[in-house]
């Protein structure tokens, strides 16, 4: 399918309302709500003719004023891809997690956890991977961290 | 008897610093006897904070963060990047760089596969394979030192284009190595392929079932080893992929062995489409003007190569300014290091040492 045949059978099908947002990428763009996260991405996956059964990647996202949460899911079989993310406010930063549809997001919902502070309802393993277990600076990737020992790197002129 | 017998379980530290983890990984296993029962690994020895390093980085400055990403394929990760920033940027690549750029990423991934090969039946015990692979991949590195002098990270493709062109002897030593690459993969099938030993620790072990591909995200010659048609190169064309003529190599025994040969298969695959680079390429400049303090359109992107060890992704947003705003980069090793503790369960703690080198598990690339 193309991206605009994508997009439409998308919008048609799912029973909630993502938001699409036009770009010139090669594949849609979609504004999930937070607590539709889960149900969108059963939808993408189990659906016939999207069988989006790849998980490419899943990152967070500090803009300064909220969070986003971004999933990048492609289907091995029918070759197609999709964009989707989820924004989230500064004050209660929570989604569920998508473990169950993609076991491959495991680690990647843990680092957002670790490094950004979102908290990942219903994740059976949300324990520290990637920074030391006494880490005590708080979440390293948000805009405006600065950590205890960083040295600002020169400007270049 | 046997029934009889009472076993316990033990739990076993496997690493941070051993040679079979390629880099510092620490296996927790709880084995009974010999089988593992369970595996949870452990990372993070090697995390360099690339990424949040990168905000605080002009778009140039970047790109030789991007080879410590995953050192054994940096042009293909200095490659990703360029990309993911073209694509914001509106650049017009000269088609020489699209072809240089092709040139070095197929050899990068026959050196990697090389390495892959090579360490594999080290570490199965079999040191001779290593010493044959290693002489193959020292020719290529001395491509690579010809073309930007560095041997391992090479800071050579650059946003807009390749950093230089090639020198004037390039071109008939990589027809050299070319025409002797098939013949010396001949010789390594000939040492390994229908070796007894060789079989016996590999065939039927570490199976990956398709699903499991699905599931965990899978990539690269792992996925197609499982049955899984599907390569970035062909079905996702980037560069100038499109315009060579070569066959994704699909196998279906799921296991180490099958990886193996999907590897072999991949190096002669990569040698052909080198072949027909090289015939196509016509002069002109390397590199499109650009500025060192660049600044792209406001947007994000997400955008992925073929590596040779899976899909390596860059989701990179830009607000317009010389720096990126965020940069994540996605390396095939997390999702295979992810899946371990699935696929492991049950096998023996020598079959770990030859899943591990099967799937070609990078550190520095999961940690970053």
């Amino acid at each position: 399918m193309t991206k605009e045949e994508l997009t439409e059978y998308i919008k048609d099908n799912f029973s909630g309302e993502p938001e699409v947002i036009e770009n010139d990428q090669p594949e849609p763009y979609f504004i999930v709500k937070a607590e539709d996260v889960v149900a969108f991405s059963r939808f993408i996956h189990d659906d016939p003719k999207l069988q989006m059964t790849f998980m490419m990647s899943l990152s967070g996202v500090d803009t300064g004023e909220r969070y986003e949460i971004v999933y990048n899911i492609c289907s091995y079989r029918l070759k197609h891809r999709v964009f989707f993310k989820t924004i989230l406010n500064h004050e209660k930063p929570e989604v569920d997690t998508v473990l169950d549809i993609w076991p491959a997001a495991n680690w990647y919902e843990r680092e957002v956890w670790e490094l950004f502070g979102i908290t990942i309802r219903n994740h059976p393993n949300l324990t520290r991977f990637l920074l030391p277990e006494d880490w005590d600076e708080g979440f390293p990737m948000c805009k405006g961290w600065v950590g205890k020992d960083v040295i600002p790197f020169p400007e270049r002129k | 008897m046997a029934e009889r017998l009472r076993t316990e379980e033990m739990i076993m530290n496997m690493g941070p610093q051993h040679p079979a983890t390629h880099g510092v990984c620490r296996l927790i296993l709880t084995i009974d006897g010999e089988v593992i029962n369970d595996c949870v690994p452990v990372i993070g020895y090697l995390h360099r904070a690339i990424e949040k390093i990168c905000e605080n980085r002009t778009y140039a400055q970047c790109i030789p963060l991007l080879d410590r990403f995953e050192y054994v394929t940096s042009m293909s990760c200095n490659w990703a990047f360029a990309l993911a920033a073209e694509k914001l940027t509106d650049l017009e690549i000269p088609e020489r760089a699209e072809y240089l750029r092709v040139i070095m990423a197929e050899l990068n991934r026959i050196a990697s596969h090389l390495l892959c090969i090579g360490v594999t039946a080290m570490d199965l015990g079999a040191l001779t394979p290593f010493l044959y692979t290693f002489r193959e991949r020292e020719f290529i590195l001395d491509l690579f030192e010809m073309t930007c002098g560095q041997r391992l990270t090479y800071n050579y493709i650059w946003v807009g284009g390749v950093s230089k062109d090639i020198p004037p002897e390039f071109i008939p030593k990589c027809r050299e190595f070319l025409d002797i690459i098939d013949e010396k993969c001949d010789d390594y099938e000939k040492i390994l392929t229908k070796n007894p030993i060789w079989l016996v620790r590999n065939k039927g072990i570490g199976i990956i079932p398709e699903k499991m591909v699905h599931d965990y995200a899978i990539s690269g010659p792992s996925a197609r080893a499982s049955g899984v048609n599907f390569d970035i190169r062909k079905h996702d064309s980037y560069g100038v992929y499109d315009r060579f003529d070569f066959d994704v190599p699909v196998f279906f025994g799921c296991d180490c062995y099958d990886r193996y040969r999907a590897r072999m298969a991949e190096m002669r695959q990569s040698a052909r489409i080198i072949r027909q680079a090289l015939d196509q390429m016509s002069d002109g400049p390397v590199r499109a003007k650009v500025t060192m303090n660049f600044k792209p359109k406001p947007g994000e992107v997400y955008s992925r190569i073929e590596n040779s060890r899976g899909e390596m992704g860059i989701y990179l947003v830009s607000d317009g300014t010389k720096k990126p705003f965020r940069m994540r980069a996605r390396g095939g090793s997390y999702n295979h290091l992810m899946a371990i503790p699935e696929i492991t369960r049950g096998l023996k703690i020598a079959d770990l040492v030859a899943l591990f080198a099967s799937l070609d598990i990078i550190l520095p690339e999961i940690d970053r």
